[in-house]
């Protein structure tokens, strides 16, 4: 066995013996209250075991390993649904941000070990309600107060922002530059005076973002994680943190063996549905593309063992794999035909047709939209142009709303 | 076998594109279109010289020893550069065949001249829509053939033929040498791809395999080649993505590069997406040949460079506008092999069954 297969083994047996205590099973029917304590519990006992912050140094609690023992772990851990989605955003973007560009190196340290811990949260406050694509349009500002920063505006989508303790923002800090140039980065106490959080309920019933107002919130400058007007380098770091991320081909959505067993056990037109041209033909496209996503990732992986930087192909799975997901689900519905009716909102969405179908956009918004995507690899990876964009090299408070 | 290629590997993808590069041309390649029957000699007379004929055969039939990996490689870059003859495929699968299935003698006959070149090889399985058929229109009367083997790739050309005959009630595999057998050209939209129809009038033909086992060893060699062809697939999509992602940085309207437009670099973005799905099932199934999922990867391998080309050829001349549909510039070579590759080794719907079959369970 090489290291990283005999690391993966005492990956598997490790959460094998916890999955019981945390996982999918333990998990059924809880509040998400209740969900919430088992995830800090399960994160603890990650910690405790060493496989929290794998990829991180030791100094700050992490096991100083590659990334690869990170993706690798990441990849067993999804088999089991544990409540670690609490901290997916939290140690996955705000935090690692955190110890980069935290000024305070022994404040910076208290905080990173109980994230880690799963004691503290924190939230990535970017989106707003006038832009999520367009970044840089962002309007909440931070002006000079003494000797510290004055904020005021509202931001969107900030998920987990009801549980955080912490959050990492990007505001404006002068208008009268073009876009990019007059944002700052900051880090801000989620219970600091003046912050409101509101949850957002969305359409598949759960309410995992929320919307952030910051009235007149006051922080003093050694929050500050960037130079002044310097916020936008900060950001697109956080973005590209996790670029070779565990990903899954099925799109977080059900597995195709899932649809196959449905496909055997429906009788359509008095046979089984898994004889039926139409159902053989999507069930035969939605193996090829997965079988092309995992191949690219298990490369990606291997590319990454052998000291190289694993290509842009990469960047396809979330784009291709979400969308093919939701139209298998809608078809995987098709198929109950009056039985597809059901829906419970608390189904995973993993295990459950209805559930991926009605919670399938969400993925294709968040963390960068389809069309996105699709203009990143055009231009990052083809080197096709930029689109028009009339706000470019305007001062801000000058681009025509 | 790992999916990373190897600095030799590496060197066959460079070295024969290379090659392909500076001896194929769109003006040699057009006047093909307009004879029936003849194909690009360079492209041959290069394939033998470059040892690419024997690259996957056996060291000890004078082979290189080498595997579908590398053989892969070649295909796609004869795939970008619309390789001039089919032989290297269908040679390939009959060299595989014999090599698998057939005796001593009949190795020692065939895989030396089919690893130089000098011989050419041609499978005969299909029967119109089955690519497959359990009961071929050629039937094998004791050691005789009889009927018509349609549209065979290479069949103009080919000294020797792997066909599927009906044996009868089941299917046989049989190796014919088709020396003074009637073929006659099929005029085709891909007139470089020597397709004939064989006519067998009571000719001796030596048996491979019988019955389950013939269809197997059929279905593994319509997989072996499979993957070839899916290379060469991806070879020709890549490409074209390449020449509409040039053509929107140069071509303007409206003021800017129509690469500017979202509903042209998506389309290519699209395109991107499509090529690299294939090339990684092409590399998976190609590290599979031997394993118990190699015609579940070969199968995956086949759906999906068959989009990828397809989708290739008709975006990228969509994107050219009206001059994307001259013959000069010749993006109707593509257009042509996109349709006749996915046709060879079995089309979409003959592997979206195979692969079917094996997802739920249902294989023989």
């Amino acid at each position: 066995m090489t290291d990283l297969e005999t690391y993966r083994a005492k990956a598997a047996a490790w959460l094998d013996s916890v999955a019981p205590t945390y996982g999918r099973e333990a998990r059924k029917g809880l509040a998400e209250a209740d969900d919430l304590a088992l995830g800090r519990r399960y994160q603890k006992a990650k910690f405790d075991a060493g496989f929290a912050g794998i990829n991180w140094p030791t100094e700050y609690g992490g096991q100083g390993l590659g990334h690869l023992e990170k993706v690798t772990f990441d990849a067993e851990e999804m088999k089991h649904g544990f409540p670690n989605f609490y901290f997916g955003i939290s140690l996955g973007m705000p935090v690692p941000v955190l110890m980069q560009f935290g000024s305070d190196r022994e404040f910076v340290k208290e905080r990173v070990l109980k994230a880690l811990q799963g004691e503290e949260i924190w939230c990535q406050l970017f989106s707003e309600p006038s832009g999520g694509s367009d970044l840089a349009g962002l309007r909440t500002k931070a002006e000079p107060d003494g000797n510290g920063w004055k904020i005021n505006g509202q931001k969107v989508w900030t998920s987990w922002a009801h549980y955080s303790d912490y959050g990492v923002i990007v505001v404006r800090t002068d208008p009268t530059v073009p876009k990019h140039k007059g944002l700052t980065y900051f880090w801000v106490d989620m219970k600091a005076p003046g912050v409101t959080v509101r949850p957002i309920k969305l359409a598949g019933g759960d309410s995992h973002v929320n919307e952030v107002f910051f009235d007149d919130v006051k922080i003093s400058d050694d929050h500050r994680m960037s130079p002044v007007g310097g916020g936008f380098a900060v950001a697109i770091t956080t973005l590209m943190i996790e670029r070779y991320v565990a990903t899954d081909s099925a799109g977080f959505g059900p597995h195709l063996d899932l649809f196959v067993d449905l496909a055997k056990d429906t009788l359509l037109n008095g046979k089984p549905a898994i004889e039926d041209g139409r159902i053989r033909h999507q069930i035969a496209r939605n193996h090829a593309m997965r079988s092309g996503l995992d191949s690219i990732n298990v490369r990606a992986r291997l590319m990454m063992q052998a000291g190289m930087i694993p290509g842009a192909e990469g960047s396809l799975n979330k784009l291709v794999a979400v969308r093919s997901r939701q139209k298998l689900s809608e078809l995987a519905i098709d198929l109950q035909g009056s039985d597809g009716f059901a829906f419970d909102e608390h189904a995973s969405q993993k295990e459950d047709w209805a559930s991926s179908w009605i919670n399938a956009p969400t993925g294709r918004i968040a963390g960068g939209s389809d069309e996105t995507l699709l203009n990143t690899i055009a231009e990052k990876v083809l080197g096709l142009p930029q689109d028009h964009r009339p706000d470019k090299g305007i001062p801000f408070n000058q681009i025509p709303a | 076998m790992t999916i990373l290629y190897d600095e030799g590997q590496q060197a066959i993808a460079t070295e024969s594109r290379r090659v392909l590069e500076a001896r194929t041309s769109t003006e040699a390649l057009l006047p093909l279109l307009e004879s029936v029957g003849d194909y690009h000699r360079p492209f041959w007379d290069t394939a033998k010289e470059q040892g690419w004929t024997a690259l996957a055969l056996p060291e000890v039939h004078d082979g290189l020893g080498l595997g579908l990996i590398e053989l892969g490689l070649i295909a796609h870059q004869a795939g970008r550069s619309l390789s001039g003859a089919p032989f290297l495929t269908s040679g390939f699968g009959a060299a595989k065949a014999i090599e698998l299935y057939g005796s001593d003698a009949q190795k020692a006959r065939w895989l030396p001249a089919l690893a130089s070149g000098d011989s050419i090889g041609a499978i005969a399985f299909a029967a119109g829509p089955d690519a497959l058929p359990s009961r071929p229109d050629v039937k094998l009367t004791g050691d005789l053939l009889d009927g018509a083997a349609r549209g065979v790739s290479g069949g103009l050309a080919a000294d020797v033929a792997i066909v599927l005959a009906n044996g009868p009630g089941m299917p046989v595999l049989t190796l014919v040498d088709l020396a003074g057998v009637e073929r006659t050209a099929v005029a085709s939209f891909d007139n470089s791809r020597g397709l004939a129809d064989l006519s067998f009038a009571a000719r001796p033909a030596e048996t491979l395999a019988i019955g389950h086992a013939a269809r197997d060893a059929a279905l593994h060699i319509l997989a072996l080649q499979a993957v070839v062809t899916a290379h060469e697939q991806t070879g020709g999509a890549e490409v074209l993505m390449e020449i509409a992602r040039d053509y929107a940085l140069t071509r303007r309207a409206f003021g800017q590069p129509i690469g500017a437009f979202q509903s042209v670099k998506h389309r290519i973005a699209e395109l991107y997406g499509l090529v690299e799905l294939a090339r990684a099932n092409c590399i998976h199934a190609a590290s599979r040949e031997g394993a118990a999922d190699f015609i579940t990867a070969a199968a995956a391998a086949r759906l999906s460079a068959t989009e990828a080309y397809d989708t290739a050829a008709r975006d990228c001349v969509q994107i050219h506008g009206g001059i994307g549909v001259t013959w000069d510039l010749g993006l109707h070579l593509h257009m042509r092999r996109a349709r006749s590759l996915a046709i060879e080794q079995g089309s979409s719907l003959f592997w979206e069954d195979v692969l079917v079959d094996r997802l739920a369970g249902e294989a023989a």
